[in-house]
């Protein structure tokens, strides 16, 4: 205890005092890490938020269920639940269906609407009719009694300015109906599921609203707790070919990898503003270490053992750490605000339907954030204390203040840095560990360790070939600079590490979102193709598990004439976890006017054996995830039928639940069972018309005959919504990579005023020896001209070596896809100088500083 | 064991220090023999360069001899390992630099209480002490005064009573006027006497000065890093 409150003390007399007399410098630091902990923590706490949601409302909705019963794709027959319940081990057994519909007015928000048995579910979920709503706990037995009930969750209701004894007209694929509110649920369980936003229904109800009569979506089992795996195989021997038996996990689980997926790749890039504010904390601990070396043998002479000088440089990268992440908290939540909408919006556009109303904060994260924050700043700290605690107490008698000696020659820090760029290579080829890309993480991390230790070493050699043509050129301050850089060690190479680091993200990202989007812009032109696309209402919410109905696709044959009908079928399975869809199109019509984007397998030979119905495609997506290739077959349960078919060949795919797997049509019909339609895409034969208009036509002509009992897009706004969506989902990572490249530009500016405050009796015997004012501003803006330009030039070429393992390493391992490498050369030609400039501008305030106390008085000083 | 070996508090044998400059070897001292007893006043004079604070480097445990063999109150300089030595500077010396070597962010008080605090001692104990020294240096309103915010004699007597506080046995000043006036010079050589004369230190000053000539109990020479004169 007296030995931490001595150091305590000597903490706060050697290093705060410090701080607080270059308050400024310490300030900087201090918001570069605290933006970093900031954008860090908000981003791990949006999307775990979103997990949350998700996570919380998949369990809500599944209950106690311990087991349920599904078919992939299609519907469970509900006279099942007779045998079931006549099984012994059946403790219960609850149908249930669920759907997203929405109030029959415009821009109304879709909400969940659950349909089961009020009396079969009570053992498997919690949910309790609120007493304060006027039914006095009876309103559930009006979902009984009488037809076309339903009570609301609150937070739905108050959004609906709706009450009990209000009414409702729901639309839905195949109606619309006016529902009666009988109540409203209590705020707990059930009630909490999608954030509130759900109704509930009984099963009969639902079912005549939806049409789909004797079939439920699913029948949750709670088995006694003596049932063994032989009872359940037993139980698994009545059930119907197609119908499944699974945990009520699978669902939930292949939803959380995906968002865990998206976690891991958002919270590495947010990490990346986190490493560059390292860097920060790097510079200034290394820079009070050789700032004040003087010190630190006064320090030792005096009776402070080696071990005192480390702790003290340790603890000072703690201290800011410790507040960098305090004052992180109020930076956090403005940021947060802006990203918990942002992310949760992508995870539901992207993954899965997600509702996020607030923030938890969970204990763990918090810790978490802490850990990482205060870690990675002693982590920065302790190189600089290393080198501390081993200045000699003899320095103590020397007059002059040498500064810190680099220990490692450039040369052998750049052998390092090409050992860890070298290692790039076998890392980049391993495969993922647990689904996740580490070693391509790990690859990326030595890639950026790698530039930075080879940073000192291009210094000296660029600085020394420039010397002698900036000398000619530009003068003796270019010249004076170039020496300085030149053998300023490792100090001003931290700086640049900081800035190849920002640079490298930024160039990289540029080129892995153009890349993207000009790959998912061609896939979206090639394949996404029809003047109009036409599904049942809510058909895409829904995931088309409704039909188009059948008055709707009697009435389509009426434009026969002047249109082709390509109708389609989408199944959404699993595969081991891994979702994807099933999409059964008209491969005869669909290759007419479109294609596939081909990854493997010969074109020319594939066309017409898909058109056969002789085998499948797969995403590129699917093949990674699940490792079938050409040649491989693709077995699946879908609907009734047991599906074995030989994968053909492999195509692009930018759909981002899960894979894709595509069958003709007709040809499933014919060799499978009849499928209903999903939805239909409209080509115009006459190609020549102004297909707007016509497209314009058809559509009023279908509303008028039809009403709005189908939703309707336009090939053009489709293809715009995807790339809309796209552009939206990339948004959060322009902001985060703005960050950074803000905190690096801080780098810059700290590193060039401590060189300058460091460098003032230097400076100022240049000005005593005859030069100008002008000559020695101008080399100081030269220095950071330098370190601007060698910065960015490394950053550019590590930036392009981590958009390659972006596209090929990471992003396969991630979610499976890769796309065309493609360069947005107007972005970087333009950002490039103007990220030169905005450094070169963040070395003003150290050229202002140069001459802030008069010469004179400084040449005086000790 | 002889009254003399028992007096001695410094004893060198062939003690030499050298240093690599590139590939050629720069001497610090060579081959110096001394003897010096308890209570003695030493001057150590010689131009730049001629070893003196190479010499007290060592005998102030801030450095190791590269040769020879050295004593300094019943400490085997040669063979401290680095924790020995820190103790050894913690208990046994207090050195004043020419430069006073002030820490800039801790006042007065504070400057002079640090010795202690390092050696474990807590603040509550050490600040009277430290009070009374800086009383009978005659600073001690300018306790809480930063070093930059204090005249160089006063300075240089903070410096004085740190190097004090911890009552170690010898005191070793590296050219401690030489950042001085001559009054300011005078009044910290008379300091260092009545160390020595009063409290019965053994004080080293290493000095260009003639200021402490008279006061000297014995005076060494230094040249190119070998004593020419000791008496």
């Amino acid at each position: 205890m007296k030995m931490l409150l001595f150091f305590l003390r000597l903490f706060i007399w050697f290093s705060l005092r410090n701080m607080r007399r270059h308050m400024g410098r310490a300030a900087t630091v201090l918001f570069g890490i605290a933006l970093g902990a900031a954008v860090f923590t908000s981003v791990r706490l949006s999307v775990n938020a979103s997990l949350d949601s998700f996570s919380k409302s998949m369990d809500l909705i599944a209950g106690q269920a311990d087991h349920v019963l599904t078919r992939p794709g299609g519907y469970v027959p509900e006279n099942l639940m007779a045998t079931l319940l006549n099984q012994e081990i059946m403790q219960s057994a609850s149908p249930v269906m669920s759907t997203y519909t929405r109030v029959s007015q415009a821009d109304a928000e879709p909400f969940l609407l659950i349909g089961f048995d009020p009396i079969l579910d009570r053992p498997m979920r919690q949910w309790r009719v609120d007493d304060q709503s006027g039914q006095q706990g009876a309103a559930w037995l009006d979902l009984l009694k009488e037809p076309y009930t339903l009570i609301l969750g609150k937070p739905l209701a108050h959004q609906l300015k709706l009450a009990p004894g209000d009414s409702l007209i729901l639309e839905h694929a195949r109606q619309k109906v006016r529902f009666k509110i009988s109540g409203m649920l209590e705020p707990n369980g059930l009630a909490l599921a999608e954030s509130g936003r759900i109704a509930i229904t009984d099963i009969a109800t639902f079912q005549e609203f939806t049409g789909l009569f004797g079939k439920v979506d699913r029948i949750d089992l709670k088995l006694v707790s003596s049932a063994t795996s032989k009872d359940l195989a037993a139980v698994e021997q009545l059930l119907p070919e197609g119908i499944q038996l699974n945990p009520p996990t699978a669902t939930r689980e292949s939803g959380q990898m995906m968002i865990r997926a998206y976690q891991l790749n958002l919270s590495i890039l947010s990490f990346a503003s986190l490493f560059v504010g390292m860097f920060l904390v790097y510079s200034l601990v290394a820079l009070n270490a050789a700032s004040r070396r003087h010190e630190l043998a006064v320090l030792r002479a005096t009776g402070a053992s080696a071990y005192h000088i480390f702790f003290i440089f340790l603890a000072e990268g703690a201290f800011l750490g410790i507040v960098g992440w305090l004052v992180a908290i109020p930076l956090g939540h403005i940021l947060i605000k802006y990203l918990l909408h942002g992310v949760s919006q992508t995870i539901s556009t992207l993954f899965v339907r997600v509702q996020v109303d607030a923030l938890s904060l969970s204990v763990y994260e918090i810790v978490f954030s802490f850990f990482v924050t205060v870690g990675i700043s002693v982590l920065a700290a302790y190189q600089p204390a290393r080198e501390a605690m081993q200045v000699p107490p003899k320095e103590a008698l020397e007059i002059s203040q040498l500064g810190m000696q680099a220990r490692i020659s450039p040369r052998q820090l750049a052998f390092g840095g090409l050992g860890c760029i070298l290692l790039v290579v076998p890392l980049s080829k391993l495969p993922a560990i647990l689904g996740m890309p580490l070693p391509g993480y790990l690859a990326i991390f030595l890639l950026f360790v790698g530039f930075a230790l080879l940073a000192p070493w291009a210094l000296v050699k660029i600085s020394h070939i420039l010397s002698s043509i900036l000398l000619k050129r530009f003068g003796i301050p270019a010249y004076l600079a170039g020496r300085y850089v030149r053998d300023s060690g490792t100090r001003t190479a931290v700086s640049v590490g900081a800035l190849i680091t920002a640079v490298a993200l930024f160039t990289a990202l540029v080129i892995m979102i153009f890349s993207f989007r000009q790959t998912v812009a061609y896939w979206t032109y090639e394949t996404i193709k029809g003047d109009l696309f036409l599904t049942s209402k809510m058909g895409q919410i829904n995931r088309f598990r409704y039909p188009v109905p059948q008055p709707v696709i009697d009435h389509l044959q009426n434009y026969r004439s002047q249109v082709d009908l390509l109708p389609n079928r989408q199944f959404f399975l699993t595969y081991d976890k891994f979702p994807y869809v099933f999409e059964l199109m008209d491969m005869q019509g669909y290759m007419q006017y479109a294609s596939f984007f081909w990854l493997k397998g010969d074109p020319d030979k594939i066309r017409p054996m898909l058109k056969g119905g002789e085998g499948v495609v797969v995403s590129e997506v699917f093949s990674n995830r699940t490792g079938l290739s050409v040649g491989d077959f693709f077995e699946a349960q879908i609907e009734e039928s047991y599906v074995k078919l030989q994968i053909l060949g492999i195509v692009r795919d930018y759909r981002t639940q899960g894979g894709a797997v595509f069958y003709s049509l007709p040809h499933f019909n014919k060799r499978y069972h009849p499928v209903y339609w999903g939805g239909l895409r409209f080509f115009f034969k006459d190609r020549s018309q102004d297909l707007d208009a016509a497209v314009a036509r058809l559509r009023t002509d279908i509303i008028d005959r039809l009403g709005d009992r189908v939703d309707m897009y336009s090939g053009k706004g489709l293809r715009g919504a995807v790339l809309r969506i796209f552009d939206e989902t990339f948004a959060v990572t322009t902001v985060l990579l703005l960050i950074a490249l803000l905190i690096a530009g801080l780098g810059i500016a700290t590193t060039l005023s401590v060189l300058v405050l460091q460098r003032s009796r230097q400076l100022n015997t240049l000005f005593a020896l005859g030069a100008s004012f002008r000559q020695i501003r101008s080399m100081i803006f030269w220095e950071a001209a330098f370190l601007v330009v060698i910065g960015e030039l490394a950053g550019v070429i590590c930036g392009f070596i981590l958009s390659y393992l972006l596209i090929y390493v990471v992003n396969r391992q991630s979610f499976g896809w890769t796309f065309i490498y493609a360069v947005d050369w107007d972005a970087l030609l333009l950002s490039i100088p103007l990220i030169i400039i905005t450094a070169l501008a963040a070395a003003l305030p150290a050229v202002k500083m140069v001459f802030r106390r008069p010469p004179a008085t400084l040449l005086r000083e000790r | 064991m002889t009254d003399e070996s028992s007096r001695t508090v410094i004893s060198a044998k062939g003690l030499t220090r050298t240093y690599q400059l590139g590939d050629s070897e720069v001497i610090g001292i060579s081959q110096i023999d001394l003897d010096i007893a308890a209570g003695e006043l030493v001057v150590l004079k010689g131009n730049s360069g001629s070893g003196k604070s190479t010499l007290l480097s060592l005998l102030a445990g801030l450095d190791r001899p590269t040769g020879g063999e050295l004593m300094v109150a019943r400490h085997d300089l040669n063979h401290a390992s680095d924790i020995q030595l820190t103790q050894f500077r913690r208990q046994v010396v207090g050195m004043v630099f020419q430069s006073f070597n002030l820490l800039p962010t801790l006042n007065a008080l504070e400057n002079v209480c640090l010795p202690a605090l390092l050696a474990g001692k807590s603040l509550v104990e050490t600040r009277p002490k430290a009070m009374e020294l800086l009383r009978w240096l005659e600073i001690e309103d300018r306790l809480h005064h930063l070093p930059a915010q204090l005249s160089g004699g006063e300075m240089q007597r903070t410096a004085i009573a740190r190097a004090l506080i911890n009552d170690p046995a010898i005191i070793l000043a590296d050219e401690p006027t030489g950042n001085l006036d001559s009054r300011n010079g005078q009044i910290v050589m008379d300091l260092l006497a009545e160390l020595n004369r009063k409290w019965n230190r053994t004080v080293l000053i290493a000095t260009h000065s003639t200021l402490a000539d008279q006061m000297a109990s014995v005076r060494m020479g230094l040249k190119d890093g070998m004593i020419t004169s000791f008496a």
